[in-house]
């Protein structure tokens, strides 16, 4: 049997970038995959956990909603939206790391809750997406849309999949911020640099980590995000600063 | 935290979940995907790819897509251009 190759353009930047396509950064993700986790409640001293509810409230998800967590990773919001959606709604979890889908398997089959069996996961790519038009009632994507490689694009396959009509489907995009406050990004910058990086190091994933700030520098601002969920077709837009503006979450309604 | 280190009984990979199947359409032509038990994997009968389905986790990344063999076998060319820009 043939493969299936798919043409990508290369890298069309005039400055080289560590991380640059997304085979790289696939990648870099399923070398991540194993310490993800503590890592993100170490970095964050717990607080990913506080964002990521906040995420999920934001989303609107419901008692029987069908549910999509773009680039789930581990399944961190998966897990907090099978809850909410309960044994009558469905979560799906897509993420194009192997590796990333293979520890949130492992935590949802570990786990004694019963209502995480409303997970499915799907290996996928954010950008041509394999669900139909209109099937979800909300969708969420946490610290996904600051590595994929065509924001706009990966904005309009999430509008595309959302359910149309009179009750508002949402998306909530959690993130880093990009701010446009010097100081703040000095702040983002500094703890990337002399804490983040030094303790990914001891993990033997530098490198890794190091793409964090480039990553965060490449990302849109608020107001642009918002700009370009109006422009793929979402009714309104909103971003939102948390934890004095070095997160930030985007809530754009179908 | 405890790493597990005992076998986990996995999904031994074949089958896929119903509801599952039945809202995944192929990430390409957005056409029905078609289960096909032999193989164990998904079929795009739009653009004849099929992809595989891994430890009960169907894998739709268009790079995982093999194209099927036709009855015309003069076909060469592999390449397929995503409809997605990748920059």
């Amino acid at each position: 049997m043939a493969s299936l190759q798919l043409s990508l353009p290369s890298t069309y930047s005039v400055r080289p970038r560590p991380v640059r396509c997304a085979d790289e950064r696939q990648t870099l993700f399923n070398r991540i995959a194993p310490v993800y986790d503590n890592l993100n409640d170490l970095l964050s001293l717990g607080q990913h956990r506080v964002w990521k509810r906040m995420a999920v409230s934001w989303s609107g998800a419901k008692m029987g909603d069908q549910v999509l967590d773009l680039c789930c990773g581990s399944g961190d919001l998966s897990f907090l939206l099978s809850e909410k959606v309960g044994s009558n709604g469905k979560v799906t979890g897509l993420d194009f790391s192997k590796e990333q889908l293979s520890v949130a398997s492992l935590r949802r089959n570990m786990s004694l809750k019963t209502c995480y069996k409303n997970i499915d996961w799907v290996e996928g790519d954010a950008l041509d997406l394999p669900f139909p038009d209109g099937y979800f009632d909300a969708i969420t994507m946490g610290y996904g849309l600051r590595n994929v490689v065509d924001k706009y694009r990966a904005m309009q396959e999430m509008f595309r999949v959302l359910k149309p009509g009179l009750l508002s489907s949402r998306v909530s995009i959690l993130d880093f911020n990009k701010s446009t406050q010097p100081f703040t990004a000095s702040i983002q910058e500094w703890m990337i640099d002399n804490v983040v990086v030094p303790v990914a190091t001891s993990y033997g994933l530098a490198k890794e980590y190091e793409y964090l700030k480039s990553s965060v520098r490449e990302f849109l601002t608020g107001k642009e995000l918002e700009k370009v969920a109006l422009q793929v077709g979402f009714s309104s837009a909103r971003h939102y600063e948390i934890s004095g503006g070095i997160m930030g979450n985007l809530v754009a309604k179908r | 935290m405890v790493r597990a280190s005992f076998t986990i009984l996995r999904d031994a990979g074949n089958g896929l979940c119903k509801t599952l199947s039945e809202i995944l359409v192929c990430p390409l032509s957005k056409q029905p995907l078609r289960y096909c038990e032999e193989t164990n994997s998904l079929i795009s009968d739009a653009i004849g790819v099929s992809f595989p389905i891994k430890d009960g986790i169907p894998c739709l990344v268009p790079n995982d897509g093999k194209i099927t063999e036709t009855e015309d076998t003069s076909k060469t060319d592999d390449s397929v251009d995503s409809s997605s820009t990748k920059n």
